[in-house]
């Protein structure tokens, strides 16, 4: 795959090949979204943060290394963007927020289900819409190191390159992320 | 409790695939025996186990055709930016071309609006309203004549060579031109006049100091 992504980024940076980028695009979308949903919790928000990582990467890939991995590159304006969105989020935003004058409806409940769900999938839908909030609820820099490791699957040195922190200050990060989950999620 | 410290910190290495077998080892048969690590350890596990069962979100249908709408549109500037990056020789070279052009189509300008001048002789009769020059009849010029802007009207004698710049020549049947008659009137030639008579120059100061020398 790196032999594929280095000749399409070539294509983008000698000839702005469009295409090029679209295949770009599809090969890591799912897992700039994923990054983009976990960090967020909610759909809506990690849309337009994957969109925006996406159109970033293609107005500064000038400025990518041709050395460097480039999912390191994009996963990093990606995590970027988002602890960015989280910081400026304001309290009265947030869906887990009761909707005033109404009884336990919340955000969540004014965004129309862009899918509907086989019957079957409901539980798996529900213990996953479970875990996620449980993960949302994790502070912005332990949920990143969180979710690269244990979501996107990455090495500490390669979340060490993304989030621009000390391997050792990744792992203690990931420590109290895992020990916040465990007293959440452990003894369900 | 007194264990927790130590295997704390074990338990979090070996979670981070950073324990060797005895550390492993050494983990495994403490919990045996210590509850509230196992619990610890399983608690954790279970934990992780969620949280990797939920990941396989995938970005919704027409997720790169967003993108590609939103890409902006390709940018001629910024591609010959780019080439100018990567050609600074050429750049500066064409740069430089423009600039003598320039310098020299100014000087041809100025020219071009001037009087009429004459140089290699003041033997002529000269009518700045007409814009002619005349070599009057019976007179006789030594050497070259040079006329730039005006018409030139030869009823005498020139020894050496007529050059008219912007200009045109008219020699009457009486006149004579014992040289070349040249005329200049575009800007490509006038350059090439220029050039000829540089290196002419050149040519025949070496040739001077040759003879001098010897």
């Amino acid at each position: 795959m790196d032999a594929v992504v280095k000749r399409l980024i070539k294509e983008i940076k000698k000839a702005g090949d469009q295409d090029a980028f679209a295949d770009l695009v599809d090969l890591y979308k799912d897992k700039v979204y994923q990054i983009a949903y976990r960090m967020t919790g909610n759909s809506y928000e990690a849309q337009d943060m994957a969109q925006e990582a996406f159109l970033r990467a293609y107005a500064n890939l000038d400025s990518y290394d041709e050395n460097r991995k480039f999912s390191t590159w994009l996963f990093r304006i990606t995590t970027n963007l988002c602890i960015d969105r989280l910081r400026k989020r304001k309290p009265d935003y947030s869906l887990d927020a009761e909707v005033q004058g109404t009884e336990g409806l919340t955000g969540y409940s004014q965004i129309a289900a862009s899918e509907k769900l086989p019957e079957d999938q409901v539980v798996t839908f529900e213990m996953q819409e479970w875990v996620q909030t449980e993960i949302s609820y994790l502070p912005p820099k332990y949920r990143s190191a969180v979710v690269l490791r244990y979501i996107e699957d990455l090495s500490i040195s390669e979340i060490s390159d993304i989030l621009d922190l000390p391997e050792n200050t990744v792992k203690t990060h990931i420590h109290r992320g895992r020990e916040a989950l465990r007293k959440r999620l452990g003894n369900a | 409790m007194a264990c927790e410290q130590k295997y704390e910190a074990l338990l979090n290495r070996y979670l981070d695939g950073e324990t060797n077998e005895q550390e492993r080892d050494d983990l495994f048969l403490h919990m045996e025996t210590c509850e509230n690590c196992t619990n610890h350890y399983k608690e954790l596990n279970k934990a992780l186990l969620l949280v990797q069962s939920s990941s396989h979100i995938k970005a919704p249908a027409g997720f790169t055709a967003n993108v590609m709408n939103q890409l902006p549109a390709k940018k001629k500037r910024t591609s010959w930016k780019k080439w100018s990056k990567q050609h600074p020789v050429l750049v500066a070279a064409s740069l430089f071309v423009i600039l003598m052009a320039s310098s020299l189509f100014s000087v041809w300008n100025e020219q071009a609006g001037e009087e009429i001048s004459v140089s290699g002789s003041q033997k002529v009769e000269v009518d700045q309203d007409k814009g002619i020059v005349i070599v009057p009849e019976e007179e006789v010029i030594e050497g070259d004549l040079t006329v730039r802007n005006g018409k030139v009207e030869v009823e005498g004698e020139i020894t050496g060579n007529l050059t008219v710049i912007n200009g045109e020549q008219y020699l009457a049947s009486a006149g004579e031109v014992s040289g070349e008659i040249e005329e200049v009137d575009q800007v490509l030639e006038w350059i090439w006049y220029h050039t000829k008579r540089i290196t002419a120059d050149v040519f025949s100061l070496g040739e001077n100091a040759k003879k001098s020398e010897g």
